[in-house]
């Protein structure tokens, strides 16, 4: 078939064809160029509508995002107690030498403790005055009020029952006048979090599918306004990778732009939030502030709104092809 | 290169566009392709450029059976044929330049070449010096070669038209069937479908008669057209 007699265009006898490789491989790099930057023109054609779509997705990102930083930072907060094992046990007021080291002897008897350490009411009253705002009081007090304490360390292997019990045992021990332990709240905090991350998780799948949906919305939109462009291409033989290249290369720019949109609020939030964040954190004796989302969390974002909105892109231009399918 | 081997289509509705229809048509041959509406000549073509599928029989193009390619593969035989619609399907949003470009773009041929064929169809046709134009800005006529060439940009070794002069005035009618004769003289297998039987009979080639989904007729004209 390819032989071909070809007189009436004089000045074009080049085979059929057989363009050399790398003409090939930069025709498609052309193509892929052509389709990305057409693709952008035409978002910038219909600016006001896509800026709706953008912002509607970019939302969509944002509101996970702002959820998923505020757990991090109460997790980083919650860190902080890292001690949270440990049991102190507080004697009465004015215990006597022999008073502690009975309380000291009984305790290390009990089942699960691994170390007992002392802190006199002098230790305790230095640490005090370390910790902010507490200087000045305990100039305006005298004697020194605070108690002994016995602090005690369970057995490494001790799990959160086994401490439980450890710290009604050291409540009975003869001498101790209450017992105070912050695992029971970090456990608390702990399943708050949890709670936290399940409902951030379920928030960012439902709202990464909204904005799946946004997008494929608006491509669909598109696809249907050049359903017509679309089957001349099928009909000069376009590859269905053809025909989706622009779509996808559009949804791709929907889900850069809404990503970028979704980190700008993100940090507009933090920026809005920080400087009652601090106060807050400041009246805690933290110096902890609201962190924004980190590098690669924002790489993330970016990468997942592209995704998506690819994804959207991808289902809203398979309709269309459907339709130029032989019957 | 186009043989029809009792070819039945049948479309949903139980009504037959093509009964058993047979025929062959060799590399070069200029055939037109007649019949009032609704004969089957749109069906014809239709299976050639894999739009539809026959119900029964095969479509052989070129020796391979487009009937039954799979999905995949259709964009690789359509690339091989030329197409020419009645209604000319131009993008209207696009320059001249880039309506006959398109085959060539979606074909992935590179830019130096591309811009090559365009002009060389362009030039075929007559619309050299319209190739920045719109095709609005364009007659009937002229619209209609700005598909022609679009069709012959990318060479395909088959030409298809369907009622390419449906729109057109008896002289400019003649003209684009002009361009077709050229063009098989090229070497280029050309079928043309169209019920204009004033026209096709003056041009004395093949002629293959559809009536109601059968082929009635296949007249030849003599003394026979000169090979290609």
């Amino acid at each position: 078939m390819n032989r071909r007699v070809d007189r009436a265009p004089a000045e074009a006898p080049a085979p059929r064809d057989e363009a050399p490789a790398d003409g090939r491989a930069r025709a498609w790099l052309d193509q892929h160029l052509y389709s990305a930057l057409s693709s952008l023109g035409r978002l910038w054609a219909r600016r006001g509508a896509t800026a709706l779509t953008v912002l509607v997705m970019g939302l969509a990102l944002a509101l996970p995002l702002l959820l998923a930083l505020l757990l991090a930072n109460l997790r980083g907060l919650g860190g902080a107690v890292s001690d949270s094992r440990e049991v102190s046990a507080f004697l009465a007021a004015g215990a006597s030498p022999a008073t502690v080291a009975a309380a000291r002897a009984a305790i290390e008897a009990l089942p699960d403790v691994g170390a007992v350490l002392v802190r006199d009411p002098d230790e305790g009253l230095d640490e005090l005055r370390g910790m902010a705002g507490f200087g000045a009081a305990l100039e305006a007090i005298g004697d020194n009020p605070l108690p002994h304490v016995l602090v005690v360390s369970p057995d490494t292997d001790a799990d959160a029952a086994r401490i439980g019990a450890l710290a009604d045992a050291v409540g009975q021990v003869e001498g101790v006048d209450f017992v105070q332990y912050d695992l029971a709240w970090r456990q608390r905090l702990d399943a708050a979090l949890a709670l936290g991350t399940r409902l951030a998780w379920v928030a960012g799948v439902l709202l990464a599918l909204g904005a799946l949906l946004v997008v494929g919305n608006t491509i669909r939109l598109d696809v249907a306004a050049r359903a017509e462009e679309i089957a001349i291409v099928q009909l000069l033989g376009g590859t269905d990778g053809f025909v989706r290249r622009p779509f996808l290369y559009a949804g791709a720019w929907y889900g850069l732009l809404a990503a970028a949109v979704a980190l700008a609020g993100t940090w507009a939030a933090v920026w809005a939030m920080g400087g009652a964040v601090g106060r807050l954190a400041a009246a805690y004796g933290s110096v902890q502030s609201l962190a924004g989302p980190g590098l690669g969390t924002q790489f993330a974002v970016l990468a997942a709104g592209i995704v998506l909105a690819w994804l959207g892109a991808w289902a809203a231009v398979g309709r269309q092809l459907a339709q130029g399918r032989p019957r | 290169m186009i043989r029809f081997d009792t070819v039945t289509k049948r479309y949903p509705g139980g009504q037959d566009a093509l009964k058993e229809v047979s025929f062959s048509i060799d590399e070069g041959e200029m055939v037109f392709l007649t019949g009032h509406s609704g004969a089957g000549k749109s069906s014809v073509l239709k299976l050639l450029s894999v739009q539809e599928r026959p119900t029964r029989g095969s479509v052989l193009l070129g020796g391979r059976n487009v009937g039954a390619v799979r999905a995949a593969q259709i964009p690789a035989v359509r690339r091989r044929i030329g197409q020419v619609f009645q209604d000319h399907r131009l993008l209207l949003d696009r320059t001249v330049f880039d309506n006959v470009a398109l085959p060539l773009v979606i074909a992935g041929t590179p830019r130096a070449e591309m811009e090559r064929r365009v002009r060389a169809a362009l030039d075929l046709v007559g619309l050299a010096a319209r190739e920045r134009a719109q095709p609005q800005q364009l007659s009937a006529g002229e619209q209609q070669r700005v598909g022609i060439a679009r069709a012959i940009a990318p060479r395909p070794p088959l030409v298809i038209a369907d009622e390419p002069t449906g729109n057109l005035d008896p002289q400019l009618a003649a003209e684009v069937m002009g361009l077709f004769v050229t063009l098989a003289q090229g070497g280029t297998t050309v079928l043309v479908a169209s019920h204009d039987l004033h026209l096709v009979s003056r041009l004395r080639k093949r002629v293959l008669v559809l009536d109601h989904g059968r082929l009635i007729d296949d007249f030849r004209p003599t003394p026979k057209p000169e090979a290609a």
